[in-house]
């Protein structure tokens, strides 16, 4: 068996003395799409950075490693990380209008990926544009971000992250900022390049819709653990730690009867400040007895490839 | 009995650079009945903002009447204004932008008793108390800061407000749309319960159809300006009609892998048009799957087919 295109082990980060991401683990293979899920706060974006190797100087690492291949990025220098980036491992971001660049045309913003000048890539670059699905590709070379609308945008940092051929694209809330109907042109495009291109995609989101659509496997994040991970069609059909099904349970669907009582989970996320011991959702589980207050649950296999940290697991079969 | 909220033929515009208008609502008919929740659905810059907004009069309509309670908002004077805002209130999006930082939660809630002199001293701080547990918070919150709550006990404490004055309709614009998955079903769920308790008409403003679903009895969508169609809300989620309500129903990525990847793609091509220069014709005819000719020269006519109210061509 080939080594996995990115594998994650035991990360840790931390701001100051608070464990904001404590000890996950996960690994992506090439071509396939795997999903990091949760609300605000549960250290999804942060993981994201720490692959990227773009903490803020706020935040620290403070245990595991990062592999790309077989190459640990955790021991290298700056300076070998800056060839890697853009190169074997790209990042796009939610507001892509904020993450271009407003003085160059979007054809200098490509090409620089390539570390080429436009006026040598430029067939390249009209290439790529096609292939991310902009119509009209000679014009919108030479226009600026501010010419094209949200959507476009977001293809062309597709276009940036792709075209130098990375074997793996950190997509953080690619479609978040999009309308649904061209949130769906994107998630369509990131799976053609997926099956495509071999890309491995570690797609950051809240969203179970997106997740549905999209990813073959899914970890699900909460308060700065991995409480469940394992391939898509599994959690959805049959979710083996609460806070998935409660997550599932709440979410409004196209198929709901109208003013029905949807499923909450009372209180709210705890901030990091008030990480104790044990399982983290207790405070909010139903199923919390003494034991999750006082035993932090490790993820432990419960299924082909299905994981899960909680001690009731099995009495949700 | 009467509607509480009459639209007819409501065109708000702006003005643009270039000389071209904006035409952001460009002839809008809807009504709400008392007790009924209307959705307003449709992407960004669609317009439905602007129409809410028109109903509790924050912009002026360009032409067109908006009717609350039978009361004209069109060219009516501040006092009309004043006196119809008591019996419509309003929710936005950010709970956070919408409480005054730096006043108690229970001066938030009772300032629109107070500043109507509906209450004052005990009475007052009753009302405040009532209606803090209303929306699922405690009495002793009143005396706390905004910063001291969460997002969705924030969006709350906005609905309390709201609630003060017993609207006849509450304009709820995205109301959950800047909560996580776990506090924007407890939202729904109050919101659902308030409106049933209370008898309110509620015009709801959403880009998420799943909720609009939850939450409506009936469902208008609207595109560039102008409603595609209006329907019960089983009738438009089982048997939408025109291709735009298709096209964003197949768009909706919905929780369920099985369900999603068998889900036939209608995949609309391009991007919205600006609503400085809306297409001729149908303006949903330069990203229809079944535009023909007529669509692109001619505006369809806003008609009744069956339950449904819709505005195309083709159907």
């Amino acid at each position: 068996m080939t080594a996995p295109a990115l594998s994650v082990d035991n990360l840790s980060l931390a701001i100051g003395d608070a464990v904001v991401v404590d000890g996950i683990g996960f690994s992506v293979a090439q071509g396939e799409v795997m999903a990091i899920v949760g609300e605000s706060g549960c250290g999804k974006s942060i993981t994201a950075q720490a692959i990227m190797r773009l903490l803020p100087p706020a935040i620290r690492r403070t245990s595991g490693t990062i592999r790309l291949g077989d190459d640990d990025i955790t021991a290298i220098s700056e300076r070998a990380m800056q060839a890697i980036r853009g190169r074997r491992m790209s990042m796009i971001f939610q507001e892509p209008q904020a993450a271009l660049d407003p003085l160059a045309t979007i054809g200098t913003q490509i090409a620089e990926a390539l570390r080429q000048p436009l006026s040598r890539a430029r067939p390249a670059v009209r290439k790529m544009l096609e292939d991310v699905g902009i119509s009209d590709p000679d014009r919108r070379v030479d226009q600026r971000p501010f010419e094209l609308s949200g959507g476009m945008c977001q293809r062309v940092m597709i276009a940036c992250a792709l075209i130098s051929r990375p074997t793996i694209l950190i997509a953080d809330e690619p479609s978040t900022a999009l309308d649904v109907t061209i949130q769906a042109q994107v998630l369509d495009l990131l799976r053609h390049l997926a099956i495509e291109r071999r890309t491995a995609v570690v797609l950051i989101t809240h969203d179970m819709g997106v997740v549905a659509d999209i990813a073959n496997r899914v970890a699900v994040m909460y308060a700065g653990r991995i409480a469940e991970s394992g391939p898509t069609e599994a959690i959805f059909a049959a979710p083996r730690h609460p806070y998935t099904a409660l997550l599932l349970a709440s979410i409004p669907r196209l198929s709901d009867t109208p003013k029905s009582q949807l499923a909450t989970i009372e209180g709210r996320v705890p901030t990091p400040a008030e990480y104790g011991s044990g399982c983290r959702f207790a405070n909010r589980c139903p199923r919390a007895d003494a034991r999750c207050s006082n035993e932090t649950p490790r993820l432990r296999s419960i299924g082909p490839d299905h994981f899960t940290a909680c001690h009731h697991a099995e009495a949700m079969a | 009995m009467s509607d509480t909220l009459q639209i007819t033929d409501l065109k708000v515009h702006f003005p643009g650079r270039g000389g071209e208008p904006i035409r952001a609502v460009d002839g809008v008919s809807l009504s709400i009945a008392p007790h009924e929740t209307l959705g307003l659905v449709g992407e960004s810059g669609c317009g439905k903002s602007t129409v809410s907004n028109a109903t509790v009069g924050l912009v002026s309509p360009t032409s067109g009447s908006v009717r609350v309670l039978g009361t004209e908002l069109a060219g009516a004077n501040a006092r009309t204004l004043r006196a119809v805002r008591a019996r419509a209130q309003m929710v936005f999006q950010d709970p956070v932008m919408s409480l005054n930082p730096r006043m108690t939660v229970g001066a938030a809630i009772g300032e629109p008793l107070l500043v109507r002199n509906l209450g004052r001293g005990i009475a007052l701080r009753t009302r405040v108390a009532e209606l803090l547990e209303e929306v699922g918070l405690r009495p002793e919150h009143a005396s706390r800061y905004p910063h001291q709550f969460s997002g969705g006990q924030r969006q709350r404490i906005v609905i309390a407000r709201a609630l003060a004055l017993r609207p006849a309709l509450l304009v709820c614009d995205e109301p959950v749309s800047a909560l996580d998955v776990s506090v924007r079903a407890q939202i729904l769920n109050l919101l659902v319960e308030l409106q049933s308790r209370h008898g309110m008409s509620m015009l709801f403003v959403s880009h998420d159809l799943a909720v609009v679903r939850h939450v409506c009895d009936r469902v208008a969508v609207m595109y560039l300006g102008l409603l595609a169609e209006l329907a019960p809300g089983d009738v438009l989620y089982s048997k939408p009609l025109h291709p735009y309500t298709k096209a964003l129903l197949a768009a909706v990525p919905e929780p369920d892998p099985v369900m999603q990847r068998a889900k036939p793609r209608v995949l609309l091509t391009g991007e919205i048009p600006s609503p400085a220069n809306p297409p001729s014709g149908c303006r949903f005819h330069t990203r229809c799957p079944i535009a023909i000719d007529i669509c692109r020269h001619e505006v369809p006519a806003w008609r009744h087919v069956g339950n449904s109210q819709v505005a195309c061509h083709l159907v």
